[in-house]
């Protein structure tokens, strides 16, 4: 069919009016809603970048702190919970038993307790006892969780190579096999090839 | 070719309008509970007169009830800041539905979901002043879905009392 010249007229009004929307509806429409919050920074630490540095007070353990970088050459869990988080509960049994599993390759958890900062060090040192925990426990802080993307939802985890990269990140409660998988990237990527795990 | 790039357009605009509702879906999806304003409430002095805060949570969340499961739980709850001349009594949150989620099938847990409306008496002082107050409060919970937990949160609740001398109420029981 041939376009006469009034459909190529009302096309050309089409697509005005739609490359109008593309540069400034969209936006309008994101705008609209004051509530919104930022995009959670989980989406900016990408595989492969460095794991952001912190130094945290190790809860119970009389003032003493723990740098991400004292673990340099071992591949790192970094565990955010809190005590208010029933999805986390079922995780800190099965870290326990990754620990346990893979520490002697090079592996280590750390929790980080995202609970107000005036609970007591006993209240969530008695709670990680009950879970089993045998990894450290720091206290949380507003830097590290912005460093970490905001930390919007708990458990969040992040997987880290021996050499401080990101090598995957979950968010919500997963299957016990998916985090171990992660550990063993985590063993694997970044170090001494002879220390990574044979994965069975 | 003019029409190849038409098509092009076309979809390009289609998958930025799919891209910009997922994208205010997914901002407004942070918004996990939501209040409706509280009526303005009138009051005689010396008497009191019933209110209330409905709250709705979106499809998919749960927030613990008022008498949570466990007490590591964060219990839901209005707390108000007051004028000297009135009082907040008789706070009555419904009871809890008892569920369990998938992180835990064998735990059952005292929590809201929908809509949750909270009830509560507003109290004139006998010797309150005639006037208009704005009572300032806020609704405090911890909202989960069925996978994961996010940190607790506090919605402003303010609403304006009036205090008249002739307007009806219940008188207020002195013990």
């Amino acid at each position: 069919m041939k376009k006469t010249p009034a459909i190529w007229k009302i096309e050309r009004v089409f697509i005005s009016a739609l490359v109008g929307f593309l540069l400034f509806g969209g936006n309008v429409a994101y705008q609209r809603n004051p509530s919104v919050e930022l995009p959670s920074a989980q989406s900016t630490l990408k595989a492969g970048s460095d794991a952001p540095g912190f130094e945290l007070k190790i809860i119970g353990d009389h003032g003493k702190t723990m740098k991400l970088s004292d673990l340099k050459g071992k591949a790192v869990l970094v565990d955010f919970w809190a005590t208010y988080c029933e999805p986390c509960k079922v995780e800190m049994p099965w870290f326990a038993d990754l620990q346990k599993k893979y520490g002697p390759l090079g592996f280590q958890v750390i929790g980080i307790s995202m609970d107000d900062e005036d609970m007591s060090a006993a209240t969530i040192m008695g709670f990680a006892r009950k879970m089993g925990v045998n990894y450290p426990i720091l206290q949380g802080t507003e830097r590290v969780a912005d460093l970490y993307g905001g930390i919007d939802g708990l458990p969040l985890s992040f997987f880290i190579d021996r050499s401080g990269k990101i090598v995957d990140s979950q968010l919500g409660l997963v299957d016990k096999s998916v985090l171990e998988d992660n550990i063993k990237k985590s063993l694997a990527q970044g170090g001494d090839p002879a220390k990574t795990p044979s994965g069975k | 070719m003019r029409k190849t790039l038409f098509v092009l357009i076309l979809t390009t605009c289609a998958a930025s309008l799919l891209s910009s509702a997922a994208c205010a879906q997914s901002s407004s999806a942070q918004t996990r509970v939501t209040i409706d304003p509280v009526p303005a409430v009138s009051v005689r002095a010396g008497h009191m007169t019933p209110a209330q805060l409905t709250f709705h949570i979106l499809p998919g969340f749960h927030v613990n009830s008022n008498k949570p499961a466990t007490p590591e739980l964060i219990p839901t709850a209005l707390n108000f800041s007051l004028p000297g001349d009135l009082v907040i009594a008789k706070v009555q949150y419904p009871a809890g539905q008892l569920l369990s989620f998938p992180f835990d099938p064998t735990q059952k847990l005292s929590v809201y979901s929908g809509d949750v409306n909270v009830k509560f008496s507003v109290i004139a002082q006998a010797n309150a002043g005639a006037g208009s107050y704005t009572v300032h409060g806020e609704l405090k919970y911890q909202a989960c879905d069925n996978n994961a937990c996010y940190p607790p949160k506090k919605i402003p609740v303010d609403f304006t009392v009036s205090i008249t001398r002739g307007t009806p109420g219940h008188k207020y029981p002195h013990n």
